[in-house]
């Protein structure tokens, strides 16, 4: 059974169609890329998705249940983490303080103004290895919003995956980084997901990245995807090449 | 015209008046809102001060006319000073509570200061005889002074409607509503509209203010039952649309008017009722998305 | 531990204030610490939460007239009047923080004017309840369970303040620092984000003006018995500005800044309001003074001096 199927989905804007009747699947263990040009829509798709928009058409399921028109903390409490394509954490908030409270959200007694010892200190230590992860324990003091751009995005990605989805949704996790920064994202999300990691659902610009790590592609334009398949066939897609892959295919 | 009718028309009539004082003060909130995206706490305030400048003119000079005149002019002076020294330190500023606070505390400086310069007691200065009297609408007799306040509303309407649709500075105020900062890089100095129109929308208010007096005498504390009718105008209306504050104020004074008559005792409530309501229905508001 | 001894030493130096100042002091005193009481309660809105509350007056209020109903009708004893009242405002403040919250920024701060402008009426329309604009008079201390008295007496009035406040400081204290506190801090820095990490942020907003009634409810209906009598003004707009100005003032987000800044405040005003009438002029100019150029009041700007200088986060120790 695959882990998130969207059937038709759309979502309008008076006249304007920014996602159109689009199918999109994810199985467990999949790493599966969405790349289009600017405006294609891939931002709204995901807003679809994780319910910060609601679909005007289709449907969502997600491990075998409909969450269509759910409030946007039920979708993240059912397994879907995300980041955003403008980086959002917490900035007056240490990192640490940044990932303990997305770990946090996993407790049960996430909540509890009393008697919450035992879940801050479980929450600080996913936190604290979430960061390891993401090679961020040395920043871990520091205040989020005086991190490099780099790190406040591997920052976001460390939150997401504190959170242990089984569905992480990167928009655009490299935009903005330096080759060397890059290099150290792709490192990190590959080794990841070897250790029996989510599925990773990403929207990508940088082709090399996409190439390295996708095992399956969508390719949206104006809304609609118009390919869908294995890296290697979306990419020696003609159509797709000449549209947009241009030189880096 | 006699019976249910004459009534119905005299309710409208009210509804009309007292829409032509809403509309001034909902107004000068909405335009303020439009150029600064601040709801001017301070609003209900400023409109208190105009009906106690008014006052104090009219004891003067005794003329009602003149206060019209001379009023708004020295509070929306007042208004601009406060923009330029004070308010401008905050642009530029992600928090929005601090708008928030400043208007406030505006309210309460200025709360004071009336008292202290005017003293506790309500004041009144009376309808001017000019004014008095009774006419006659389509055969229902209704106070001319209110007759009065619906024409000059009227006035004030299609004159700000055609100050922003036809003149350069309502263009400028049209264009700095919409995106400032191409406003600024075309090379006119947004900062400066943004005072004309914050002392614009104070002047508004004022002018309500003094038209408001002589039928409700000037007041401690009118100052924040008002605020919040023109608050919900503007919800209503749309922030920062000048249609919109029309509507809006028709409506709340439709409501106002035929509410007290039906449901006297809960006047007061129905107000905050009606506000509820349409927080209820659209939360967010306009300004819920300006995070 | 170390937070623990703070809290005895403190205890312990304000149980002996009363017996060292002057008699006259002792009544400055009290109201000083209920209206520092009523500035922290606010504090878990504003300061915690952003949530911008133009009618905490309502809070103080609910629990005045609370406390002085049940006082004078039902000749409760004065432990229990206070108790309930502080529960009475709890429930009514549940719709109040349920019809809020479906708002934000400047709709929700309206939204609490309008209920405190709504109480304030209401006390008008239920005139032979709430006594109308003469308020409730000559409300009693009634003596405690088993005969307990010791609170009657003006001595015995300081300490039960001085313990409710510090009581109410060691809850909220421990609640900003729970997991609910590190949620509260996520809503107020991103709400969307926190929304984002799974969490049901309107709930938390909920409980946290509830909490902020609540408390704010145990100062009124600590007022009550105290002054003898319970009026409109208490619903009224300035007092709702003046608790939010004193939060601002001694540093909104750090509990003990309200509490002090309140408390100082009281006794300036008690103070100056005698030999000048210009004194609300003065402390609402400041206030727009602190907005502009000091955010976080005077305690922020302490927090803040420390933490750069040990290169911690203003936060404190995760």
């Amino acid at each position: 059974m695959a882990l998130l199927e969207c059937r038709g989905l759309g979502k309008r804007f008076g006249a304007l169609r920014a996602v159109d009747a689009v199918d999109l699947t994810v199985e467990p263990a999949e790493i599966r890329a969405v790349i289009g040009p600017n405006g294609a829509g891939k931002s709204t798709l995901f807003n679809l998705i994780t319910a910060t928009l609601t679909p005007t058409s289709g449907s969502v399921r997600f491990a075998g249940e409909d969450i269509t028109g759910w409030p946007v903390h039920r979708v993240a409490q059912r397994g879907i983490a995300r980041s955003f394509q403008l980086c959002h954490v917490f900035p007056a908030l240490s990192v640490r303080e940044n990932v303990r409270l997305a770990a946090q959200a996993r407790e049960a007694g996430c909540w509890r103004p009393l008697g919450g010892a035992r879940v801050l200190r479980r929450s600080a230590e996913a936190g604290d290895d979430a960061l390891e992860r993401l090679r961020l324990t040395g920043v871990a003091a520091a205040r989020a919003g005086t991190l490099s751009h780099g790190d406040q995005r591997l920052l976001e990605v460390a939150m997401a995956l504190a959170q242990r989805p089984k569905l992480l949704m990167l928009d655009e996790p490299t935009q903005g980084l330096s080759i060397e920064e890059t290099d150290r994202a792709v490192d990190i999300l590959n080794g990841m997901l070897e250790g029996g990691g989510p599925s990773l659902l990403l929207v990508e610009h940088d082709m090399e990245v996409v190439f390295e790590l996708a095992h399956t592609i969508t390719v949206l334009h104006r809304g609609r995807v118009i390919a869908d398949g294995p890296t290697a066939a979306v990419r020696g897609d003609p159509e797709v090449q000449r549209a947009y892959l241009g030189d880096a295919a | 015209m006699t019976g249910f009718l004459g009534f119905i028309l005299t309710q409208c009539l009210n509804a009309l008046s007292q829409a032509a004082i809403l509309f001034f003060i909902a107004c000068g909130l909405t335009l303020i809102f439009g150029i600064m995206r601040i709801v001017n706490f301070a609003h209900g305030v400023i409109f208190m001060l105009g009906a106690y400048v008014g006052y104090t003119i009219i004891a003067v000079t005794g003329s009602f006319v003149l206060s019209l005149i001379v009023a708004p002019i020295v509070v929306g002076a007042v208004g601009m000073a406060f923009e330029r020294t004070l308010l401008r330190r905050l642009y530029g500023r992600r928090d929005g509570g601090a708008y928030l606070m400043v208007t406030f505390g505006l309210a309460v400086v200025l709360s004071e200061a009336i008292r202290l310069v005017w003293g506790p007691q309500p004041l009144g200065s009376g309808i001017p005889d000019f004014l008095r009297g009774i006419v006659l609408v389509l055969g229902q007799p209704f106070p001319l002074y209110r007759v009065f306040l619906i024409g000059l509303g009227i006035a004030a309407a299609l004159a700000v409607w055609q100050f922003l649709e036809r003149t350069r500075a309502g263009l400028l105020i049209r264009a700095v509503s919409q995106n400032a900062e191409m406003v600024h890089a075309l090379g006119t100095d947004v900062d400066l509209v943004r005072t004309g129109v914050f002392g614009l929308g104070c002047a508004m208010a004022a002018l309500g203010g003094v038209l408001a007096a002589p039928l409700v005498t000037a007041f401690l504390g009118m100052g924040t039952t008002t605020v919040i009718d023109a608050f919900v105008i503007v919800i209503i209306g749309g922030m920062g649309s000048f249609l919109g504050s029309i509507v809006g104020s028709l409506l709340v004074a439709v409501v106002q008017v035929f509410g007290a008559y039906y449901f006297q005792d809960l006047a007061l409530a129905l107000m905050y009722a009606l506000m509820l309501a349409i927080l209820v229905a659209r939360p967010g508001g306009l300004l819920g998305k300006e995070e | 531990m170390r937070f623990a001894l703070t809290v005895l030493l403190v205890a312990g130096a304000g149980a002996l204030v009363p017996l060292v100042a002057p008699a006259y002091a002792l009544t400055i005193l009290i109201e000083a610490l209920i209206f520092g009481l009523f500035a922290m309660s606010l504090d878990l809105m504003v300061g915690y939460g952003k949530l911008y509350s133009f009618g905490h007056a309502a809070a103080y209020g609910l629990g005045a007239y609370g406390c002085a109903l049940l006082l004078t009708r039902l000749q409760l004893p004065l432990p229990a009047g206070i108790a309930l009242a502080v529960l009475a405002t709890l429930l009514i403040a549940l719709p109040i923080a349920w019809i809020c919250t479906r708002s934000t920024g400047v709709s929700f701060s309206m939204l609490t004017l309008a209920f405190a402008q709504l109480g304030y009426a209401m006390l008008f329309r239920f005139k032979e309840i709430t006594g109308g604009s003469d308020g409730i008079d000559g409300i009693p201390r009634p003596a405690g369970p088993f005969g307990i008295t010791w609170f009657q007496g003006k001595l015995g009035y300081f300490y039960l303040v001085w313990a409710c406040l510090l009581g109410s400081y060691v809850l909220c204290r421990a609640i900003v620092r729970s997991p609910f506190g590190a949620v509260l801090a996520g809503i107020r820095e991103n709400e969307a984000k926190t929304r984002a990490l799974g969490y049901n942020t309107r709930g938390y907003k909920m409980a946290t003006v509830v909490l902020a009634y609540g408390v704010g409810g145990l100062a009124g209906a600590l007022y009550a018995p105290f002054a003898g009598f319970a009026s409109p003004e208490l619903f009224f707009w300035l007092v709702s500005g003046r608790v939010l100005i004193m939060v601002i003032v001694g540093g909104a987000g750090t509990l003990v800044g309200p509490i002090l800044g309140g408390a100082v405040f009281l006794m300036l005003e008690h103070e100056l309001s005698r030999v000048t009438d210009v004194w609300p002029l003065i402390f609402g100019s400041a206030f727009i003074f602190f907005v502009i150029f000091a955010p976080e009041g005077i305690l922020g700007l302490i927090v803040r001096r420390r933490a750069t200088a040990g290169q911690g986060t203003v936060d404190g120790a995760a």
